[in-house]
């Protein structure tokens, strides 16, 4: 294990590699130092000096924690001064913070993964463990929706799991030209075309309204909300579960979340104060 | 004829029809199908077929003037594209086979006449059209708030 140095206390990291994804998207890849691991779906908090601390899920591969990959979006202060930044760059990470995406307990299930935009990034780990152990599970099923073609992220590796014939992949987008050959329309929608059963273990991510949507058409199709695990995004201070920031209703999103089984949270998304 | 009935009973929005409600719409059903490029609607054109897709995939798209069209949503087998029925109109979108279409067209005066003749099958029909047609205007609303920007 890593020496702890107390919460609150940044490692300086050096940005190994940089990666454009999208235009306001970039792909950030640190060495990590020895004994440094995470488990899928856990976030770091990203300091930029002399601006601020920021929230980002962990993207990379678990069973790589020597390399630490976070994929982010330029949406304010400190993602934008993230985003100046590049490769040799020193930022402050503290972490890894929160819970995780049930994977481990998913072994022998069939799995389904249902992502929204940026949302793809913390399912990634996930993602990869499972096609890591791939024997481990039944059925595999990834649907991905994105705003339009040219705003897919990680679109080499789409593109690989596409191609295995061990996993069913399946992207749509909002808005398309006629050169798209795939589906048009909203995320849920590819709920029609595949199998759907009330024991898939279930894991979303996703802008919340999203997954409000999608977590009302599973449970439409008989999937039970203690078979559906989210993601969910607050506020995040502390990460430590100190501060209340990130609190949602008796919980700390950066403590007992990110990643919770719908039926502990479920009545909480649907009241508007929180 | 048979085999019409025997698909009607298989596509989805007719699915668990009475039998007798089946056997009573055949006479307004027939086969179609479309290449691809072909358009089953065209904005303008009246309304006058209820298509219930089959095969393939049709994209419902909105035209521009000298540009490309804006593809808002596919549909594809099990869908059912033109749910005025209910209070026909003049298309509003062209929707357009992206690739060989088969459906079936059901004649939608034929379909008004059943409807009348028959209120229990015109009250089944009119539900679920407002089941199709609730669905998609969920999704659009959904699709209008641009979540992933």
């Amino acid at each position: 294990m890593m020496p702890v140095v107390g919460p609150y206390v940044p490692r300086a990291m050096t940005i190994a590699r940089a990666t454009r994804e999208l235009a306001d998207v970039f792909t950030y890849s640190f060495d990590t130092p020895a004994g440094f691991a995470f488990r899928p779906g856990q976030f770091n908090m990203l300091y930029v000096h002399g601006i601020g601390e920021v929230a980002i899920s962990i993207s990379g591969d678990p069973a790589e924690p020597q390399r630490l990959v976070h994929t982010i979006r330029a949406v304010g202060t400190v993602t934008r001064a993230l985003d100046h930044l590049g490769e040799g760059s020193v930022l402050g990470v503290r972490g890894p913070y929160g819970s995780a995406w049930p994977v481990e307990d998913a072994k022998g299930r069939d799995v389904m993964v249902i992502a929204g935009g940026l949302g793809l990034a913390p399912l990634r780990p996930a993602i990869l463990q499972v096609l890591a152990n791939r024997a481990d599970y039944g059925r595999v099923t990834i649907l991905y929706g994105a705003r339009s073609p040219s705003e897919l992220v990680f679109r080499e590796e789409l593109q690989r799991w596409r191609g295995r014939f061990d996993v069913r992949l399946e992207v749509i987008v909002d808005h398309a030209s006629r050169d798209w050959f795939g589906p048009i329309g909203v995320v849920t929608k590819l709920l029609d075309g595949v199998p759907v059963e009330p024991d898939d273990a279930v894991f979303l991510c996703g802008p919340e309204i999203m997954m409000r949507f999608a977590t009302r058409e599973l449970e439409q199709r008989g999937v039970p909300r203690d078979a559906i695990w989210l993601s969910l995004e607050r506020s995040m201070k502390c990460g430590v579960g100190l501060c209340g920031h990130c609190q949602l209703a008796g919980s700390f999103v950066c403590k007992d979340g990110p990643v919770y089984r719908l039926d502990r949270i479920a009545p909480y998304l649907q009241v508007r104060e929180l | 004829m048979d085999d019409l009935e025997g698909v009607l009973k298989a596509h989805s929005f007719l699915a668990g029809l009475a039998p007798e409600h089946t056997a009573f719409l055949v006479s307004c059903a027939k086969n179609v199908r479309f290449r691809p490029g072909e358009f089953l609607m065209r904005e303008g054109d009246r309304e006058d077929t209820l298509y219930l897709i089959r095969q393939g995939t049709v994209t419902i798209e909105m035209p521009r003037l000298g540009g490309e069209p804006i593809c808002l949503e596919t549909i594809g087998p099990g869908d059912v594209l033109g749910v005025s029925l209910l209070t026909p109109r003049a298309a509003h979108l062209d929707c357009r086979a992206r690739e060989a279409v088969v459906a079936l067209a059901l004649d939608n005066a034929c379909m008004h006449r059943k409807m009348d003749e028959d209120p229990r099958l015109g009250y089944t029909i009119s539900m679920r059209l407002l089941e199709r047609t609730y669905e998609r205007l969920a999704r659009a609303r959904l699709q209008h708030l641009d979540v992933y920007r």
